[in-house]
């Protein structure tokens, strides 16, 4: 498996493989496939990037949205990571909320599967990408959060969402 | 600066070391190293590897009920400071930890300890059998003092008288 080795110590080499995603940016890929790929295979070899333009994520609050795609990550060049704002356009909402499919909105990335670095080294990850919309402002359009949030909202000033959340990881 | 333990082999966490992981229920994994978080990415049962302390416990490898357990249960209770009491604990934790590791050492000795007689039974076989990939046989023979230990045979059958060698 000489191809897994290789695949891991350039991460910026991108393989398009049979699943067809398309590349956008300047991330590395998440996934690259070979012939002979077992279940196993796939988990040692998915690396986790940032959240930049083209990822979906889900919505956690009860602002009307269902899935929004990142079209800008405000502040990196490289892409959104756990507690940043992104920008973003709603693909998938509920029929009667604050926020109609097609808006563009502002959301605060709250679960990242990507390993974020805490102060005392320690490392966190999430199991998903998920994002609570806010306004300009930072406020949060919804008035629930659902699942746990990090406590880097504090740092970035996120208070609301905090006190929202029902956990606080 | 809390020491953890790992999820998945039950070894300490010290601070900078090792992955959080959060699942969406909100349970909190940690892992000491990535070779932990990558088995457990694998969907690995714990009490099925055998070089994790969860394996060893419950196959009764390694202690499982000790007094100085309890010295290392998790209290979530915050402690006011009290400078006598960190310096008696600070002088504590050494003596406590010695004292584990005498008991742990010896219960795995006195686990080991009932096989001691196939050991060296099987010592003596291959010493029996084997001893031609140190030395030839023929040049223990031909010297007196390279000869294998003596052992012990107990004879049960009555000594054959012997009868001269008729020529």
């Amino acid at each position: 498996m000489a191809a897994r080795f290789l695949s891991k110590s350039s991460s910026g080499s991108s393989l398009l493989g049979a699943l067809g995603t398309s590349l956008l940016g300047v991330g590395s890929v998440a996934r690259q496939t070979t012939s002979n790929l077992t279940y196993s295979d796939i988990f040692f070899q998915q690396q986790r990037t940032f959240i930049q333009m083209g990822t979906k994520l889900k919505v956690v609050d009860n602002s009307g949205a269902k899935r929004v795609m990142c079209i800008q990550a405000l502040k990196s060049k490289k892409g959104a990571k756990l507690g940043d704002i992104i920008i973003g356009s709603v693909k998938e909402a509920q029929p009667r909320g604050k926020v109609k499919k097609g808006d563009v909105v502002y959301g605060v990335v709250v679960r990242a599967a990507m390993q974020r670095g805490r102060c005392d080294g320690s490392h966190v990850r999430f199991d998903d990408n998920a994002v609570v919309l806010v306004n300009k402002q930072g406020e949060p359009i919804g008035t629930r959060v659902f699942g746990p949030v990090p406590h880097e909202l504090r740092k970035k000033k996120h208070v609301k969402i905090l006190a929202l959340a029902e956990h606080i990881a | 600066m809390r020491l953890e333990k790992c999820w998945f082999c039950s070894s300490t966490i010290y601070p900078g070391h090792g992955i959080q992981f959060v699942r969406n229920d909100a349970k909190i994994f940690r892992f000491c190293r990535s070779k932990c978080h990558k088995n457990f990415k694998m969907k690995r049962n714990p009490r099925k590897v055998k070089w994790t302390k969860a394996y060893r416990r419950l196959h009764g490898k390694d202690m499982t009920q000790d007094s100085t357990f309890e010295f290392e249960r998790k209290r979530n209770r915050p402690q006011r400071y009290d400078r006598i009491n960190t310096e008696k604990v600070l002088q504590a934790i050494p003596k406590i930890s010695k004292v584990k590791a005498t008991r742990e050492k010896d219960h795995i000795t006195k686990r080991l300890s009932a096989g001691r007689v196939n050991r060296r039974a099987e010592d003596r076989r291959e010493l029996e059998q084997s001893i031609s990939l140190v030395k030839a046989p023929s040049v223990l023979k031909e010297d007196a003092t390279l000869t294998l230990p003596k052992q012990k045979v107990t004879v049960s059958y009555a000594q054959t008288e012997n009868t001269p060698m008729e020529e």
